[in-house]
């Protein structure tokens, strides 16, 4: 694929002035806030000027049904804090109470948040832009009928869906350091959406994203999860973002890119553990936009709100294409960034638990899934190079690789059974295997772990909890009741 | 869909009861929630109807009318190329200073005269951006709603229920970073009311770094109606008339008058006494005790170039206090009081308009800031080698070491007054630096009599005419090259010394001992 290089785009910018007016409660870090902050100072750099800046409608609840189920959205309409003792079922029901609070205009925010993506999606469809931006979106934890993580409507599922119309293939690519499961569930099952999403994994928000989740039906190899560990700096996430990134490319071929810029990564995140600066997590952002699709930049997680604002503003600065300076321009808020009033930031001391060996495995594991896919029309089919096949001593080589990892690797990586049984799908998506992929592929999406349980499943999982022990995170902290 | 739903129950039990991202990380919180579950285990996608989207046929091309879907978005503001930076930036500083725009108000004025500047620009004070809604008595409250509940903005809106929750959040964001703003006025004036000679207890909060940019003060004159009370004092005269009251126009700097000779402070009204012009305050003092005020604050100011005395406990550099501002200060309705429509609280007034000043100067802190760092950065990028001089200028230095003394010293007496014989063979050193260093070392190595010797060495001085010194031919061989006319009767007999050094140059050469021996032979002149 053609790279071009560091240009000069057309942007537009999408943001309500009342976004930053809501507030999930006390304590609680999710701070819309920080979307105002972000506007600010780009407004006082200067960014503002240079792009189109669109104030989205709201969305409608005839938009947000697109993906929503009817009944979700009649009840984020309806709930209020002052009713919420009448809705204590459906909120049960809907996940809404703790981490997704009932707050003074929720609906509200979810509109706004909604409308940005859409407009932004609509925007790029017309062809009237190539970069769209939507900070106030990237809300990835939202599910069908579900809040979750903070998220009530995905806002990133609406824009995609909005995409589709005119692009037959979407790529989502997803920088937050939370999994991006909302989008990867929604996208599951079908090939026309390939889902990307580099996270923390083990004993994390919000559980999902194993690098076995690859997908369902028709959608198997368009899952691509990136399970990560603490510490992640900017080389090593470089060194993972930019292979396979550019491998998917290469063979799912999307006509537009979603990229979600959670800063959640950054270091020093209240909630996050890696160590991503500022201009790391901007390379990301770089790198996609060299590839000169039609991109919509949605913003995300973040609960270090001064951090936030700096790396969109940074972001925002990469897509337009335009240097700015690191020392920050007076802003409203400008107090917030002291001492050093600086935009980039230096990472941590903290150590990164992602080795070299670790980050090449899982980038190896995940080519292998790519070469699964059927190429895009047009493209060059390539010879599968004879050792690519995964047969079982290709397994055990894999196995023998890990022999040599030093003994305090080795023992974080213990897994118990109990913790592998749960692992209900997959038997469909689970393993690129030569055997399931040559077999008729299933149409239906499956619908509970039971019907997996075929012979030759099982026989997979067996191979699973070989690889598991090897791949997964620590879990001996974990009772085996898991 | 059975089994679904069933699932769908399985896992809203794990959700909701697992932590959030927000209790994530210690495993001792992990435990809290309950005990029987575990956070984040092996969560799985669900596949279902329930949980997919459907994803929209893809339009064929020919059915596509992209103009006729509707943007679902405002346009508010779009980029153009017709208009400076700097101009923009100019528009926007003067809107928001001038008129209390913020720098996206007058964008989009801008924008809503099609990014035609001058009507903008005129339209600029046709339009009041909406006032701050918070009176100070609103910003009292929140302040003790907030000590009392927190950041339950449901609570405080109980006790502000005029303002919606959005507007107490918008407020209390902007308010926060202000909270722990101490300012040096304040530890000034603790350790004067320590040490308790107070008149000017009541210090004008502003405060402001002298020699700000004069662009502001000059394009801007309305706002110094506020500021008397702040003098750039590094140069009062140019700061564009300080002080202005209605009706009271009072020049800068040429009325030392007006500034009390006491107290230092500024005012509208001093009286004569015994030599001094006193401010009222001052005058009360003196005539009710007899002597002078003890002084304390405002180190005396008086008049411009004043020189300024120091005192213990003086107000930092640049900052005054206007006797008038204190009393409008300290006269001004209350916060307290209820609010007297009408009436605009000139104190309070005054206040806001330094901290636009303020907030003004620190926006050009931090221009100048990034405009050194984007100094910097090129010459960083480029790396200073562009500005560093070739390699043979490299050594070029007007400075005189010890050593290239020694040599020149030496030099001189070998080839006479071969200026560029000599700066060539010390190489780090132009004609132009030996002449200087002839003329002025002359005296102190007696080069004189050195280059007697040179002459003497040569044998013969028939070259120096009879009656003239050597010293005079020199100065004038100086003069005549500095004036570039190398052809006077003069500069040709150097040329012809010249010619006769080169011949023997080599042999004198050899016999100097000196470290720095030459070791390019002088380039050959031609001889005249």
């Amino acid at each position: 694929m053609a790279m071009q290089p560091h240009s000069k785009k057309r942007v537009c910018y999408y943001y309500d002035s009342d976004i930053g007016n809501y507030y999930y409660g006390q304590g609680h870090p999710m701070k819309p806030h920080r979307i105002r902050m972000t506007h600010n100072l780009l407004l006082n750099y200067g960014l503002y000027r240079k792009m189109e800046i669109y104030r989205p409608h709201k969305a409608t609840a005839d938009e947000m049904t697109k993906f929503h189920s009817d009944d979700y959205i009649r009840f984020l309409r309806s709930i209020r804090p002052d009713n919420m003792s009448e809705y204590n079922k459906q909120m049960q029901r809907f996940n809404v109470g703790e981490d997704c609070p009932v707050f003074d205009g929720l609906y509200e925010f979810c509109q706004l948040s909604a409308g940005g993506s859409v407009a932004a999606a609509v925007k790029l469809n017309k062809q009237a832009s190539e970069i769209c931006i939507n900070w106030g979106g990237g809300l990835h934890h939202a599910k069908k009928s579900e809040a979750s993580g903070f998220c009530y409507v995905n806002d990133i599922v609406l824009g995609i869906l909005e995409l589709l119309k005119y692009h037959q293939r979407v790529l989502y690519i997803d920088i937050d350091v939370h999994h991006g499961d909302g989008v990867e569930e929604a996208f599951y099952t079908t090939d026309r959406v390939m889902t990307v999403s580099f996270h923390k994994y083990g004993e994390y928000f919000p559980g999902t994203g194993d690098l076995r989740d690859i997908g369902a039906g028709k959608g198997k190899y368009y899952a691509v999860n990136i399970p990560l560990r603490d510490g992640m700096d900017d080389e090593s996430y470089e060194s993972i973002f930019v292979p396979i990134i550019s491998k998917v490319m290469e063979t799912f071929q999307p006509s537009a890119v979603v990229l979600q810029c959670g800063a959640d990564s950054l270091t020093g995140d209240r909630l996050g553990c890696f160590n991503l600066t500022v201009r790391g997590h901007g390379r990301c952002v770089e790198l996609v936009k060299r590839f000169g699709l039609p991109f919509l930049l949605v913003g995300g997680g973040g609960y270090t709100i001064r951090n936030v604002s700096r790396c969109w503003t940074y972001e925002t600065s990469v897509a337009l294409g335009v240097e700015i300076a690191n020392e920050l321009p007076y802003n409203d808020y400008f107090e917030y960034f002291g001492p050093d009033f600086k935009l980039h930031i230096s990472p941590s001391n903290m150590s990164n638990q992602n080795t070299t060996e670790y980050l090449d495995k899982i980038k190896n594991r995940l080519f292998e899934n790519l070469r699964m896919l059927p190429h895009a029309p047009g493209v060059q089919v390539q010879a599968i190079p004879e050792d690519a096949v995964n047969d079982e001593s290709d397994d055990e080589d894999k196995i023998d690789k890990d022999e040599r990892l030093p003994q305090s690797e080795k023992d974080k990586r213990i897994t118990g059974d109990g913790e592998l049984s749960d692992s209900e799908d997959e038997g469909e998506g689970g393993r690129r295997d030569n055997r399931s992929y040559r077999a008729p592929q299933r149409k239906r999406p499956r619908l509970d772990k039971d019907n997996a349980k075929d012979d030759i499943k099982t026989e997979e999982n067996k191979e699973d909890v070989k690889n598991i022990t090897n791949m997964e995170e620590p879990k001996k902290d974990l009772p085996p009741n898991a | 869909m059975v089994l679904a739903e069933r699932s769908n129950d399985v896992r809203n039990g794990k959700r909701s009861r697992g932590p959030s991202p927000n209790g994530h990380g210690s495993p001792d919180s992990s435990s809290e929630d309950e005990n029987a579950v575990v956070p984040f285990a092996a969560e799985k996608i669900r596949v279902g109807r329930d949980y997919q989207a459907v994803c929209p046929e893809l339009e064929p091309v020919e059915q596509r009318k992209p103009d006729q879907i509707s943007d679902r978005a405002l346009l508010v503001w779009s980029p153009t190329a017709d208009i400076s930076d700097t101009k923009l930036d100019e528009y926007i500083t003067t809107a928001k200073e001038k008129y209390g725009y913020n720098g996206e108000q007058a964008l989009g004025m801008l924008f809503w005269h099609k990014h035609d500047l001058s009507r903008a620009s005129m339209d600029l004070a046709n339009f009041t951006p909406f006032p701050d809604e918070w009176t100070v008595e609103d910003k009292v409250l929140f302040e003790q709603a907030f000590q009392f509940h927190g950041k339950s903005f449901h609570r405080i809106r109980q006790m502000l229920p005029d303002k919606s929750i959005a507007s107490l959040v918008k407020y209390y964001y902007s308010w926060k970073k202000t909270r722990a703003r101490t300012s040096l006025m304040d530890v000034v004036s603790d350790g004067r009311n320590a040490t308790a000679s107070g008149t000017a207890k009541k210090d004008s909060p502003g405060a402001s770094e002298p020699g700000g940019s004069d662009k502001d003060s000059d394009n801007d004159e309305k706002k110094w109606i506020y500021h008397r009370g702040i003098v750039r004092g590094s140069k009062p005269t140019t700061a564009g008339g300080p002080s202005r009251r209605a009706g009271q126009a009072e020049g800068d700097g040429g009325e030392a008058g007006k500034w009390c000779t006491v107290c230092g402070i500024l005012c509208t009204q001093t009286t004569q006494h015994n030599s001094q012009k006193l401010c009222q305050a001052c005058l009360v003092h003196a005539r009710r005790t007899g002597s002078m005020r003890p002084l304390c604050g405002p180190s005396g100011r008086r008049g411009p170039g004043f020189k300024q005395v120091r005192y213990k406990h003086r107000l930092p550099r640049g900052i005054y206090i206007n006797h008038d501002d204190l009393v409008a200060m300290a006269t001004g309705p209350q916060p307290g009081d209820a609010a007297q429509p009408g009436l605009v609280n000139q104190g309070e007034a005054m206040l806001k308009a330094m901290d636009r000043e303020i907030i003004s100067y620190k926006r050009q802190v931090q221009q100048n800031k990034q405009q050194l760092s984007a100094i910097k950065r090129k010459v960083g990028d480029l790396g200073v080698e562009e500005y560093r001089p070739g390699e043979p200028p490299a050594k070029i230095n007007s400075r005189w070491t010890n050593e290239e003394l020694l040599m020149a010293v030496t030099a001189v007496r070998k080839y006479g007054k071969d200026f560029q014989a000599i700066a060539e063979t010390l190489g780090t050193k132009t004609e132009a630096h030996v002449r200087t260093f002839f003329v002025s070392y002359r005296r102190r190595y007696n080069l004189d009599a050195v280059l007697r010797e040179h002459e003497a060495d040569r044998g013969n001085a028939n070259h120096i005419q009879p009656g003239t010194t050597s010293t005079e031919a020199a100065e004038n061989n100086d003069e005549s090259n500095a004036n570039g006319s190398s052809s006077s009767p003069k500069s040709t007999a150097s040329k012809d010394e010249k010619t006769e050094v080169d011949s023997e140059g080599v042999s004198i050469g050899a016999s100097a001992e000196q470290g720095g021996a030459p070791t390019t032979p002088p380039k050959q002149k031609t001889a005249k």
